[in-house]
């Protein structure tokens, strides 16, 4: 399959709802969507073309808005895609693809921990590196770092 | 037991029951009743009949106070049990002054795996918020007498990750520590150095 192909089965399956198929070095592609297809396109790609196994999950906070991707792998065709999509800064928050790649869990836990991107319909969203309690996201770069002389950081008994 | 009680006339020297040339030689404290002897000069053979003596006393109060304590002291600081837990890279330190090379068990240093058994918890690695629960439930799992070693620069303040956002910038934030040893890792030798200083506070604080 090549790029072109990815993005002309995408359209016109999804319209305007695709917002771009971009080229990318090492990739088949990088597929920008609307956050709100999000559950029907993991399923397109993991059911009709054969994106089997979802490697990761990832965030990045643009300050603006947050951005959240997935690197999907096929085994038939041997390529990976990334999908994209862009969140709002306030409150962001996106369909949990746990129900179509079990290994999304422990990726979606650590985007929430470090990024504060909420992933709805996920079983178990708790944070994974931080203990429970934790007053940031520490990613973010509106994060402080922190001397140790005026440590405001404390881990409240679970 | 009380110390009105008409104390028997009791011999200047202690019995000589397996070592009959010790008796000129033992530096014998003449206290009325009690012969308090400075355990710490004793040999091995000759440390039994003193312990005897001084526990048949009837003045148990005083041998508790010269004869018990200063034992236990002894006993509690050349074995040293400290817990096996590796937090980061200085436990690959920590493991190494176990093996053959090193071989910390010349100081009676012997590592177990419950916290219940164990009376020195020694912190060789990074400390992260994570775990510092655990860490905090480890040492209260100990029984008293108890102490601890920050080892390495990392659970002495934070080290490399002073400022990180995960790393507790040094573990005495968290629990008492007695002895902290330089280094990122330090080496078998400082490990060492630091238990022998360890073993030198307990001494002098006669815990
Ligand atoms: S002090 Fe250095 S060697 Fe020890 S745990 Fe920290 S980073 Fe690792």
């Amino acid at each position: 399959m090549q790029t072109n192909e990815l993005a002309a089965s995408l359209t016109s399956r999804f319209d305007s709802r695709i917002l771009g198929v971009d080229g990318f070095p090492g990739l088949l592609g990088r597929v920008r969507f609307e956050p709100a297809i999000a559950l029907d396109l993991f399923r397109t790609f993991r059911d009709d073309l054969g994106f089997s196994h979802l490697t990761m999950v990832g965030g990045i906070d643009w300050v603006d808005h947050r951005e959240v991707f997935y690197a999907l792998w096929s085994d038939a065709d041997r390529v990976y895609v990334m999908l994209s999509a862009n969140l709002p800064a306030e409150a962001p928050s996106i369909a949990s693809a746990v129900p179509i790649w079990p290994s999304a869990n422990a990726h979606e836990r650590e985007t929430w921990d470090l990024v504060g991107i909420r992933f709805e319909g996920h079983p178990d969203l708790r944070r994974i590196f931080m203990p429970e309690g934790y007053a940031y996201h520490p990613l973010l770069r509106s994060f402080k770092i922190f001397e140790p002389e005026d440590l405001e950081v404390k881990v409240r008994s679970e | 037991m009380s110390a009105q009680t008409p104390v028997p006339a009791k011999p200047a020297t202690l019995p000589t029951l397996e070592s009959p040339q010790s008796d000129q030689s033992l530096p014998v404290v003449n206290q009325p009743g009690v012969p308090f002897v400075e355990i710490e000069a004793l040999r091995a053979r000759e440390f039994i009949p003193a312990a005897k003596e001084a526990l048949s006393s009837l003045l148990k109060e005083q041998a508790e106070g010269k004869l018990i304590r200063p034992v236990f002291n002894w006993a509690g600081r050349n074995s040293l049990f400290p817990l096996h837990w590796g937090l980061a890279c200085c436990a690959i330190e920590f493991a190494a002054a176990f093996g053959a090379r090193w071989d910390a068990e010349r100081f009676g240093v012997v590592p177990r795996s419950s916290p219940r058994q164990c009376d020195l918890l020694i912190v060789n690695g990074t400390v992260t918020w994570k775990v510092a629960h655990k860490l905090i439930t480890l040492y209260e799992q100990m029984p008293e007498p108890k102490w601890a070693i920050a080892m390495g620069n990392c659970a002495t303040g934070g080290g490399p990750f002073r400022t990180a956002y995960s790393v507790v910038p040094g573990v005495d934030k968290l629990i008492p520590v007695d002895v902290y040893i330089a280094g990122c890792p330090p080496r078998p030798e400082s490990m060492l150095d630091g238990i022998i200083r360890l073993e030198r506070l307990i001494k002098e604080r006669g815990e």
